[in-house]
């Protein structure tokens, strides 16, 4: 026995010492009944701690159970437990595996320091266990004890300033959510550079390069670096000749003079538009859905409605004999399924890359009639230079308008909001 | 997408029968506008088409909804006869502003109302349409106080007129660097010797183009009978459709307009020119655009309401439409006037058959794991513009300066460069909370915009994940654990080592070493940083580059 533990008989234990065990006294009571048997009942009657003693003359096969009677098989001589209870009395030692069933039969203690320590504590606090700890736990003291009830009123009000838990920001988790459904609705994600040429941001989306929107106050340019490079050649003629003459599209093109020190000038993306056709470039699977999500930037004047900066998104769908009757009815389904609108009404539109275009308002649960999104069929003079010759739909979804009702906020600048305190109260989950 | 102001009285006089507003709200999609807003009888109207000014007036829009509800259907019918006023163009224009196309309207019927339009139009027209009075500028002017020929010319900057709502004469010179209008258009002559001009052959100043009439001449009132109208550019394909517009809308209200001579050398022009522009539809193509199903007869019909002059060739249609028009490139661009005119919200939407596969992009969906993690290690999620200052990257963070991505027109010194580390927008953020309860752990997960010359756009985003916690006792070891717990838990095998940065106190500042690279640092932040951040709290922080991991 180690220094600080010893073991020692619990009051059981004594008892049982001194009486014998219940299995013993059962097997015992058996012995002296006639044929050696005797009915359940009557023996429950007769020996206290009966379900113990039970257990145990059956797991030791000492005694049959059949019909509602107890047979004795054969008397035992004297157990091990009972030799090592006689044993522990006397200071003796004992055999670990036996300790480890006399324990678990809650027969014999094991007094360590943390035993006594526990104890004093314990019997200090008036002989009630305040909080369940580690030792009372492994010691068993607290068997046979009260516990202190809680008092429900003490609890103090959760207060999310002052006990923080990590959070995610509350727009990043919707357009996640927002994403996801994106994908439910068979899309793919795009991506591309936030610093863009001229020329995908704009020329390849057969923007003239006169156009109010390529004008100084409505995009932004860069001081440094300045002139990017422009893709292979035959895609650069092919746009230039676009713009300039229609090419092989069978329109008139834009007819100016398009130059490529312009196109390959290179500004901050001013649209999400600008990823696409990088896309219809490189090759796009068709039947192909795309979409994108990504930062965008344009020198607004700020106020509750524009940001220097905001989140855009957008994207196509390419498949063969598409036309505008199914522009209109994958609007439908899209604000269906990210705005959760069900009436809508179709607007006409202008977007210098698309024709016919349309605009989708809908009848918002809460916001009432919301202007939602604004799409169209790309042009001809678009999509044939890059070499698709299938029709395209491309669309953008108002995603701030909806994220701030979400987050019922007012000013769309609040959607990159610095205050620490309304992070902290927002309510996201998972 | 310009906005126009329309009175409401005036649109149904134009029309010709009165229209319920809630029916004027549903017809007017038939001019490719919307009324954003009812005030009494002042009608705010958002007109969708950039391309189209012809539609930003009330002439304009009553001229394309009595297409659809009253018989005046097909090409409106433009009679244009010559008047004795001729404009000689002088070769010296050549070099500044070349071109010019005229015209004279007569008999005219003023009222506030219709003086107002007409500004209006002229405004939006060489506003929008004319690229802020580059491509097109229009004067309009008081004819009776005219004696033709005038003469469009250049003149010196000290030359003298009276500018509009002035009263004493200025000269050019002066017009620029004083005269409101002056200063709004002035970068358009920016460097120019001469600037161009209109005199009469009384040697009256008419206007410096694109910059001011003058009082003279240039005053436009209820009480004026006669106007003489200039436009003025580089490209007749603008001019031309930009004077047709006016004098269209004008012609709508009983005005007699007509053609003035202008002299090129020795080539005579006559404008407005208002012959119909010719082109052709096919009705298959209609319908494979469309996903309609219509016959040639329909395509035609609907078409005369969106006013053009239709004959049917077997599937084919042959189109005459206005010459104020200048929109048309393709066939697509009369499919879209063939749907308008059918009314978008009669189509049956039809849902897209053909299924495709999802996906989110791997490094949003790895982002978004290292974001959840981060949350569980107790930090906040923050976002942040990727736009910010020289000040906050370098200044603040107590480092010199590099070369960043920097914009050239910026509109606030607050956001005129693109973020080429995190961790300023989380220094950034903590001094902004100062007053919230600590410990206060953000992190964030976004883009960097570092130079890479090699690359198209000279540019490369990076992705990056950085975190700070600010508390009154904080040091490196209670970070390098949160680090160690994230890293740990993606397998990423790394080291740690000592390094310098001017950011963190010396001694402080380790460097996260992944494969023998730098992915990333860790420290406590320098009290100098701090104190420019105004930060009363010590601080920790780490980035790391999500693009290595």
């Amino acid at each position: 026995m180690r220094k600080g533990k010893r073991i020692e008989l619990t009051e059981e234990g004594k008892t049982y010492l001194k009486k014998g065990l219940p299995e013993r006294n059962l097997v015992k009571l058996l012995n002296s009944s006639p044929q050696k048997s005797l009915s359940i009942e009557n023996a429950r009657k007769k020996v206290g701690n009966f379900p113990i003693a039970l257990k145990w003359v059956l797991e030791k096969g000492w005694v049959e159970k059949k019909a509602g009677k107890l047979t004795l098989i054969k008397l035992p001589r004297k157990t091990e437990e009972e030799k090592a209870l006689k044993n522990i009395e006397q200071g003796k030692e004992v055999d670990g595996e036996i300790l480890k069933i006399l324990i678990s039969r809650n027969l014999v203690l094991r007094i360590t320091e943390t035993y006594i320590k526990t104890e004093e504590a314990i019997k200090k606090a008036g002989n009630v266990i305040g909080e369940l700890t580690h030792d009372i736990i492994i010691t068993g003291l607290w068997k046979g004890r009260k516990f202190k009830p809680v008092n429900i009123k003490a609890v103090k009000k959760f207060d999310e300033l002052k006990i923080a838990p990590g959070k995610r920001h509350p727009y990043n988790y919707f357009l996640m959510q927002v994403r996801k459904k994106m994908v439910e609705l068979g899309f793919q994600e795009m991506t591309g550079p936030m610093i863009e040429t001229e020329f995908w941001n704009f020329d390849a989306l057969y923007q003239p390069q006169n156009h109010p929107a390529r004008d100084w106050s409505s995009t932004y340019s860069l001081k440094h670096p300045k002139y990017g490079k422009l893709p292979s050649k035959k895609i650069v003629n092919n746009v230039k000749a676009a713009h300039e003459n229609g090419w092989k599209t069978g329109s008139t093109g834009w007819g100016y003079k398009w130059g490529e020190k312009k196109a390959s000038k290179l500004m901050p993306r001013a649209h999400d538009t600008a990823i696409t056709p990088r896309y219809l470039a490189k090759g796009v699977k068709i039947p192909g859905r795309y979409f994108n999500m990504v930062r965008c930037f344009r020198p607004d004047v700020i106020d509750p409605t524009h940001g220097v900066e905001f989140i855009q998104t957008g994207g196509i769908v390419v498949a063969k004999d598409i036309d505008f009757r199914h522009l209109l009815g994958l609007l439908k389904q899209f604000v269906n399924v990210i705005a959760g609108v069900e009436e809508v009404k179709f607007y006409t539109d202008y977007y210098p890359f698309t024709e016919p275009s349309v605009q989708i308002s809908g009848k918002h649960p809460d916001l009432g009639w919301v202007e939602l999104a604004g799409a169209g069929i790309f042009r001809t003079e678009l999509t044939e230079p890059l070499g698709i010759k299938e029709p395209v739909i491309a669309w953008g979804f108002g995603i701030d308008r909806l994220a701030m009702h979400s987050l019922n906020i007012r000013d769309i600048r609040f959607l990159f909001s610095r205050k620490l305190e309304w992070l902290r109260q927002q309510k996201v989950v998972r | 997408m310009p906005t126009i102001e329309v009175s409401y009285s005036d649109l149904c006089e134009l029309i010709g029968k009165e229209i319920p507003i809630e029916k004027l709200k549903q017809h007017i999609l038939f001019a490719k506008a919307e009324i954003d807003a009812v005030n009494g009888d002042l009608l705010k109207i958002d007109s969708k088409d950039t391309n189209r000014p012809d539609l930003w007036s009330a002439e304009g829009i009553a001229r394309e909804l009595r297409g659809r509800l009253t018989d005046d259907k097909g090409l409106p019918e433009y009679k244009i006869e010559k008047s004795n006023v001729i404009v000689k163009v002088d070769e010296k224009v050549s070099k500044f502003r070349p071109l010019t196309v005229c015209a004279v309207a007569k008999n005219l019927k003023m009222n506030k109302t219709s003086l107002s339009q007409l500004i209006q139009l002229q405004e939006k027209v060489s506003g929008t349409f004319g690229r802020g009075r580059n491509e097109v500028a229009i004067g309009v002017y008081d004819l009776s106080k005219i004696k033709s020929p005038i003469t469009y010319t250049t003149a010196k900057l000290d030359k003298k007129f009276v500018p509009l709502d002035f009263e004493e004469e200025l000269t050019i010179k002066e017009i620029l660097e004083k005269h409101p209008k002056g200063k709004e258009f002035g970068h358009l002559v920016k460097g120019f010797k001469e600037i161009p001009i209109f005199i009469d052959s009384a040697g009256e100043v008419l206007s410096i183009p694109p910059i001011i009439n003058s009082n003279h001449t240039g005053k436009v009132t209820e009480d004026t009978r006669e106007v003489f109208i200039e436009c003025s550019g580089f490209d007749f394909k603008f001019l031309m459709p930009a004077l047709n517009v006016i004098a269209a809308a004008l012609i709508d209200r009983g005005a007699k307009v007509e053609s003035v001579k202008v002299v090129y050398g020795k080539k005579p022009i006559h404008t407005p020119d208002f012959t119909p522009k010719k082109t052709s539809v096919d009705v298959d193509f209609v319908n494979k655009v469309s996903g309609l199903n219509l016959s040639a007869k329909d395509v035609a019909k609907l078409l005369e309401q969106a006013r053009y002059k239709t004959s049917v060739k077997g599937r084919k249609i042959e189109l005459f439409y206005p010459a104020y028009r200048q929109d048309i490139m393709h066939q697509r661009d009369v499919v879209e006037d063939v749907i308008i005119s059918y009314g978008y919200n009669k189509i049956e939407p039809e849902i897209i058959s053909k299924k495709t596969k999802g996906r989110i992009n791997d490094l949003e969906i790895f982002c978004e794991g290292i974001a959840k993690k981060m949350v569980k290690l107790g930090f906040q999620e923050i976002l942040s513009y990727t736009l910010t200052n020289k000040d906050f990257l370098f200044n603040r963070m107590n480092l010199k300066e590099e070369k960043i991505v920097e914009i050239e027109n910026p509109i606030s010194v607050n956001w005129n460069v693109f973020r080429n580390w995190l961790l300023p927008s989380l220094m950034e953020f903590f001094s902004h909370n100062q007053h919230v309860n600590y410990p206060q752990k953000i992190f964030e997960i976004g883009d960097v915009i570092l130079i890479d010359m090699k690359k198209e756009t000279k540019t490369k985003d990076v992705r990056k994940v950085s975190a700070a916690i600010a508390d009154s006792r904080i040091s490196y070891s209670d970070l390098a654990s949160l680090l160690d717990a994230l890293l740990s838990n993606l397998h990423v095998n790394y080291e740690l080592k000592k390094s310098k940065h001017p950011s963190f106190i010396d001694g402080r500042a380790v460097d996260v070493i992944m494969n023998n690279k730098r992915i990333g640092f860790i420290g406590e932040i320098h009290p100098i940083v701090l104190k420019n951040w105004k930060l009363e709290m010590p601080v920790v922080a780490f980035e790391i580059n999500l693009d290595e991991l």
